[in-house]
């Protein structure tokens, strides 16, 4: 894990004074957790791809201003974070950021009182999590899919980390009520 | 609501960082069946959460090098010089003794001096231009006080003179009108003397 931080810090540095080659390693590891973080916020993969490009062009741009390069990985977000709002407000410009919700990709999941199969379940968990603000379901990706600290989760999304957790916390209790019987139930 | 001593989420969330915390937390739930159940619930949800996979990055993101987007080749020189500490030592020091020759060099030579008796002489003629100073405020600070003085006293004799002039136009009334009783006594008692 340590060794790994060194050579991503390694490459930061050779990237920064203009080598190609060691930014497009380091695009190579961050990509597919990028991509990720920006599907399930975004809701729709043709747009994940485009925002994970502009991420990292941006990135590139910006790497000398990057000043720890401990803090690569939520400086990282952070841009991925802002990007993905700036396509929000372009594309409805009128509407209120709190009120975007993605686009669904799989919608009217019902899951009856009969055994649940996995992609069952798959499809119950994107339900749930599409029906969370997106706000919530930023703070639910961070935290369970991407792992981060609360105090690097509030650097990403440039906030206190009491609402962090008070985002988090929510999103929890109402995945918990959906989702907890229904794997209970797969269990059996 | 959980009656664990700290918070099950963040216990859960591996945001407790302190072991002793964890440990009281773990005893906690061991004994306490709703806090078990409430953990539970929380590991299920995760694990549900889980199930949704990560996706494989349909095309991979890829930089050619391109001028449009890489810095300019002083700028990386620049960047490859700041980011080398022996680099910028090494020029610190080579700056350092250049710094050191042209000011051993060029330097010019120190002017002479002025002599013991000069400086002396110099010292002594600032003294007496401070001592001039000095007596000449005080004279006028005295010349000051001593005006100010004769006027608060000619004030306070003009003052008195006002006084005295009041008072003796009092007195003169008051004898005139003293003669005025005294006459019209002694003419009453003429009068009753004549009649009887």
């Amino acid at each position: 894990m340590i060794f790994r931080a060194v050579e991503d810090a390694d490459l930061i540095r050779q990237a920064a004074r203009g080598s190609v080659e060691a930014f497009n390693l380091l695009v190579s590891r961050w990509e597919k957790r990028i991509y990720n973080y920006l599907l399930r916020i975004t809701g729709n993969r043709e747009d994940a791809l485009d925002v994970t490009q502009d991420v990292f062009l941006k990135a590139y741009q910006n790497l000398r201003k990057l000043d720890d390069q401990d803090r690569f990985a939520p400086w990282l977000y952070r841009i991925a974070h802002n990007e993905a709002y700036s396509m929000f407000r372009k594309r409805r410009p009128e509407t209120d950021v709190d009120e975007l919700v993605p686009e669904a990709t799989e919608t009217g999941i019902t899951v009856g009182g009969s055994p649940v199969f996995p992609v069952e379940l798959s499809l119950a968990v994107a339900s749930a999590l599409e029906r969370l603000t997106p706000e919530q379901r930023e703070a639910v990706v961070l935290k369970i899919y991407q792992g981060f600290k609360f105090d690097e989760m509030a650097e990403i999304l440039s906030c206190p980390v009491s609402t962090v957790k008070s985002r988090l916390y929510t999103a929890l209790e109402l995945l918990k009520l959906e989702l907890a019987p229904i794997k209970a139930r797969g269990l059996s | 609501m959980s009656c664990s001593p700290f918070d099950l989420r963040d216990y859960f969330l591996q945001e407790l960082a302190d072991p002793e915390e964890r440990r009281q937390v773990e005893a906690h739930v061991r004994v306490c069946q709703p806090c078990r159940e409430e953990l539970e619930r929380l590991r299920l949800t995760e694990a549900a959460l889980f199930t949704l996979r990560d996706e494989e990055i349909p095309q991979r993101i890829a930089f050619v090098s391109d001028k449009v987007f890489e810095p300019s080749p002083l700028r990386r020189w620049l960047a490859a010089f700041w980011g080398s500490a022996a680099r910028l030592g090494f020029a610190s020091a080579a700056m350092l003794s250049v710094a050191l020759i042209v000011f051993a060099t060029v330097r010019p030579a120190p002017a002479p001096g002025p002599s013991a008796a000069a400086i002396e002489q110099r010292v002594q003629a600032a003294a007496d231009t401070a001592a001039r100073a000095i007596e000449a405020r005080y004279a006028q600070k005295t010349d000051q006080l001593v005006k100010a003085i004769e006027e608060r006293d000619q004030q306070d004799r003009r003052m008195m003179m006002a006084s005295y002039e009041r008072q003796s136009d009092y007195q003169q009334n008051k004898i005139a009108s003293l003669e005025l009783q005294n006459r019209s006594l002694s003419n009453s008692a003429m009068m009753s003397k004549d009649g009887q």
